[in-house]
């Protein structure tokens, strides 16, 4: 929406196709807030450096740059377009602390921060003649002529219409593709369809081998309590009552990075020392009440009502699951991808900002930074160019694919292959990954391709048939997850996120370079790109 | 627990009927995930929209047992004990596109009719480089309304939705209310005069959606105070805030409602007139009009009329600080004690 909006007041008509209507979409769950350095100890620098540090130094500095130099507009702009930010008494914008951060620079609203951008951005957009929203039209193909993106091919949920949408210049920014993972703090809509779509079409996708996981999410349902819950001052600890993170980071504990917290955790427990139902404790008692009604009020609701628990008076049990894809479509700082016409911006899109491991609260700075500048290289490059046209032909050719999968009559349910996924991801790819539990992941993801070919979609139904996207969407993660398995079996060292269990150094030497992976009938085939380092030379992370 | 019977409304508005599903669950499974497991391992052709799982996205709002709840929040076991059944239908007042799918344009179509979107006054053009001066106090005035997701659940449970459809909704008017309270919008009467002769006094005031909002937004308590700040800036212009205010002044004069006065009041002299016939018939029914004397100790009347006048709660909902009333908003160029600089220092 923020491209939207800025290719709209550059003057070219817009489109916006959202399979949710967009206040849906998953940037609304986002609680923590977003970065800026505003204070007066902090400065654009010590965020830079900070984001380089957390990134594992795999973050292209030079895009690291940009956005920590536009978090302090990007507020401002967004706070003039209606968001009801937190306020200190002098009037000025709340901060709190998060993890990997120098200085506390998280403003935030409460702890629903990307639903108040959201809604401040979906209201800004509304008043825009130029952008026309196509609410529930989910994008099933990029189409691609002469080299260039034209446009996409989606279906209507609600009619089961499939049209298509010529375009001089495509965005893509669906998002990210938790779902691949059985553990995830991702919404279900969270499928990755526009990064697979453009896969497929020929872009490149980048560094898909580094999958975050969110230290404190309530075990079972996986949802997410925020790092803001440290940051306001929680901290973690385990059936000893210890409060282990002092031996981990023994500086900044509980706010070290996520990978960093995550380990922790897992590691407590399989060493014993975590609570009989495998979780260790996040306690927010000690902070009273008031605060916690106030700055966490979502995160009250989320633990007595999802877990039963009081966290004014009771621990909260979590455990790490799966959150954030630092990987995604490969675009340089201008969001433009390896293809013509085609940009990317937000969590689908790798600039890469992230390296190997995302800091909190940078990823909704991200999403609207990158978002901006998509918006406007999108509209300049829509001036020139091509006419929006494409052949009726690319319609059809999407129709008689879908119709292939819908008019089958029978076969294995898409549940059950998804499920399949989702526990070889969980079990193989998670956060300590091995050679012999990558490679049963990958004979495992080929062979759910293989059975995909032969699934069936019981429901034949036009009107919002999910059973017919979920089995779409289907096809979209385990494209996504063939890639992640094959960077994280070639990547044989470990940085950020990404833990070989075989080769547990971070080696720069050879692997201070980016994964590129591009789509061929056999699988993914990859490549490397060296990182981009401005004035941050690689050296050991201690928190 | 032994196995549930989920009763789920399958079909559209034209032809439906209720099919009944057995599961296992534990007793604190969200409604949603049961539905998600019905799809999963029953009928896939079973439809409904759902994404966020934790109450945030305000997708799955749908009726359990009559009342809109989100499935995402609405647990199994608990509901089931209550009412001794589980019933799932669609959202009341849209239409029924399929299953326990609605079409949400209407509803939408309201939320945008309110232009939700911050209408700057030019004579206070927003700070250059820097964000508006807001203080905590302010940030309270929005009251529960940023809390709102847009799930409909308010709209679904309204029966002024169902009556009328030039009634905005609930939704739609804590919305509006978000805006009319925000210090940095300049269309404060505007936006009241918007709603002060049609969709604020359709509210029944029933609290309706009160109860059905999982976000705890409390949008008839935001009507109540719309309906007091428009009828102190735009004035009572129409039958619904002249029969309040007729209401309160009656009250406060007498201690009694006064019903020819009332009527007088609110609907004018030749509205009177035009009430006769029905009085008349009235009369010849054996109902007469009260003709209690006034209430002469008068003193809890004067206690709850201070009460409602006093300066701390009703000024404060009158008008938002920030608008010269209580004058504690710091303005942009208030010297000292600045905010922090916007843009990058």
């Amino acid at each position: 929406m923020r491209a939207g909006l800025e290719a709209s007041r550059a003057g070219v008509d817009v489109g916006i196709l959202s399979k949710l209507y967009p206040l849906r979409s998953h940037s609304c769950a986002a609680q923590g807030g977003i970065n800026a350095a505003l204070s007066p100890e902090d400065s654009v620098h010590d965020h830079v450096y900070d984001t380089v540090k957390g990134s594992d130094y795999l973050a292209d500095q030079d895009a690291v740059e940009i956005l920590c130099r536009e978090a302090g507009p990007t507020i401002v702009e967004m706070e003039h377009f209606g968001t009801i930010f937190n306020r200190a008494p002098n009037g000025g914008l709340d901060r709190r602390a998060f993890g990997g951060a120098t200085y506390s620079r998280t403003i935030f609203a409460a702890d629903r921060t990307g639903l108040a951008l959201l809604q401040a951005l979906y209201e800004e957009i509304a008043q825009e003649s130029r952008v026309r929203i196509y609410d529930e039209w989910e994008a099933l193909k990029l189409v691609i002529g002469e080299g260039r993106a034209r446009g996409v091919v989606a279906l209507d949920r609600r009619t089961g219409k499939i049209d298509g949408f010529a375009a001089k210049a495509v965005i893509i920014a669906t998002g990210p593709f938790g779902r691949v993972y059985q553990h995830t703090t991702n919404s279900y809509a969270s499928t990755g369809d526009g990064c697979a779509i453009a896969y497929r079409a020929g872009a490149l996708l980048k560094d898909m081998e580094f999958v975050q996981f969110h230290p404190t999410a309530l075990p079972g349902s996986s949802i997410l309590i925020t790092e803001g819950a440290r940051g306001e001052g929680g901290i973690l600890k385990n059936a000893k009552g210890e409060r282990f993170m002092e031996r981990y980071a023994p500086h900044v504990k509980e706010l070290a990075s996520r990978d960093v917290v995550s380990r922790a955790i897992v590691t407590e427990v399989r060493e014993g020392r975590g609570f009989p139902d495998g979780t260790c404790h996040l306690e927010l008692m000690h902070l009273g009440r008031e605060k916690i009604e106030t700055k966490l009020q979502e995160i009250v609701g989320f633990c007595r009502n999802f877990a039963g628990i009081d966290p004014v008076t009771q621990p909260i049990p979590v455990y790490p699951a799966q959150h954030y894809m630092m990987g995604g479509i490969h675009t340089n700082p201008r969001t433009e991808s390896s293809l013509p016409g085609l940009f990317a911006a937000g969590e689908a899109a790798c600039v890469s900002v992230h390296g190997a491991n995302r800091l909190g609260a940078n990823s909704l700075l991200e999403t609207l930074v990158f978002g901006k500048i998509a918006g406007a290289n999108a509209a300049a490059q829509s001036r020139s160019g091509p006419s929006a046209d494409f052949a009726v032909a690319e319609i059809t050719a999407v129709e008689e694919e879908v119709h292939r999968l819908w008019d089958r009559r029978e076969g294995e349910s898409p549940a059950k292959l998804r499920q399949e996924m989702q526990v070889a991801m969980e079990q193989d790819v998670g956060m300590f990954r091995d050679p012999e539990g990558l490679s049963r992941a990958q004979r495992k993801i080929r062979e759910l391709k293989d059975r995909f070919q032969t699934c069936y979609v019981e429901d034949k139904s036009t009107v919002y048939n999910v059973n017919l996207t979920d089995a779409l969407e289907l096809g979209h993660m385990l494209d996504l997850a063939e890639v992640i398995v094959a960077g994280a079996l070639a990547r044989k060292e470990s940085r950020g996120a990404h833990v070989r269990q075989d080769f547990p150094r971070r080696d720069d030497a050879q692997w201070m370079k980016h994964t590129l992976a591009a789509y061929t009938p056999q699988g993914p085939a990859l490549s490397y790109l060296p990182v981009t380092v401005t004035e941050y030379q690689p050296k050991e992370r201690v928190y | 627990m032994p196995q549930v019977p989920f009763e789920i409304y399958r079909g559209d508005d034209r032809q439906f009927r209720f099919q009944t599903y057995l599961l296992d669950v534990p007793e604190d499974t969200p409604i949603l995930t049961a539905l998600l497991r019905i799809r999963d391992e029953i009928d896939p052709t079973l439809t409904l929209r759902y994404s966020c799982r934790q109450a945030i996205c305000g997708s799955c709002a749908m009726r359990v047992n009559g009342k809109s709840r989100l499935a995402c929040l609405t647990m199994v076991g608990p509901e089931f004990r209550r009412r001794g059944k589980l019933r799932v239908e669609p959202m009341a007042n849209q239409p029924v596109l399929r299953d326990l799918v609605v079409d949400q344009d209407p509803f939408w179509q309201r939320y945008r009719a309110i232009r939700p979107y911050l209408i700057p006054d030019p004579a206070r053009p927003m700070p250059v480089g820097q964000v508006n001066p807001m203080t905590p106090a302010q940030v309270d005035q929005f009251r529960e309304t940023p809390r709102c997701i847009a799930c409909a659940s308010c709209y679904s449970a309204c029966p002024a939705v169902a009556a009328d459809p030039a009634f905005l909704g609930p939704m739609a008017l804590a919305k509006l209310y978000r805006f009319v309270v925000d210090p940095r919008d300049g269309a404060y009467r505007e936006r009241l005069a918007q709603v002060q002769n049609q969709s604020l006094w359709l509210c029944l005031r029933c609290n309706l959606c009160v109860e059905a909002c999982p976000k705890d937004v409390r949008p008839a308590e935001r009507i109540v105070d719309l309906k007091w700040m428009a009828n102190q800036e735009i004035g009572a212009r129409e039958e619904g805030s002249r029969h309040a205010l007729a209401f309160m002044t009656n009250i406060r004069e007498g201690g009694l409602l006064n019903e020819t006065k009332l009527v007088r009041q609110t609907l004018g002299i030749w509205g009177l007139l035009s009430q006769i016939p029905k009085g008349l018939a009235m009369m010849r029914r054996g109902r007469s009009l009260s003709r209690h004397p006034p209430i002469t100790d008068r003193e809890q009347l004067d206690v709850l009329y201070r009460e409602l006048d006093g300066p701390e709660d009703l000024q404060h909902r009158l008008r938002p600080p920030g608008r010269g009333v209580k004058g504690d908003a710091p303005s942009p160029s208030t010297p000292g004690n600045p905010p922090p600089p916007g843009g990058s220092s």
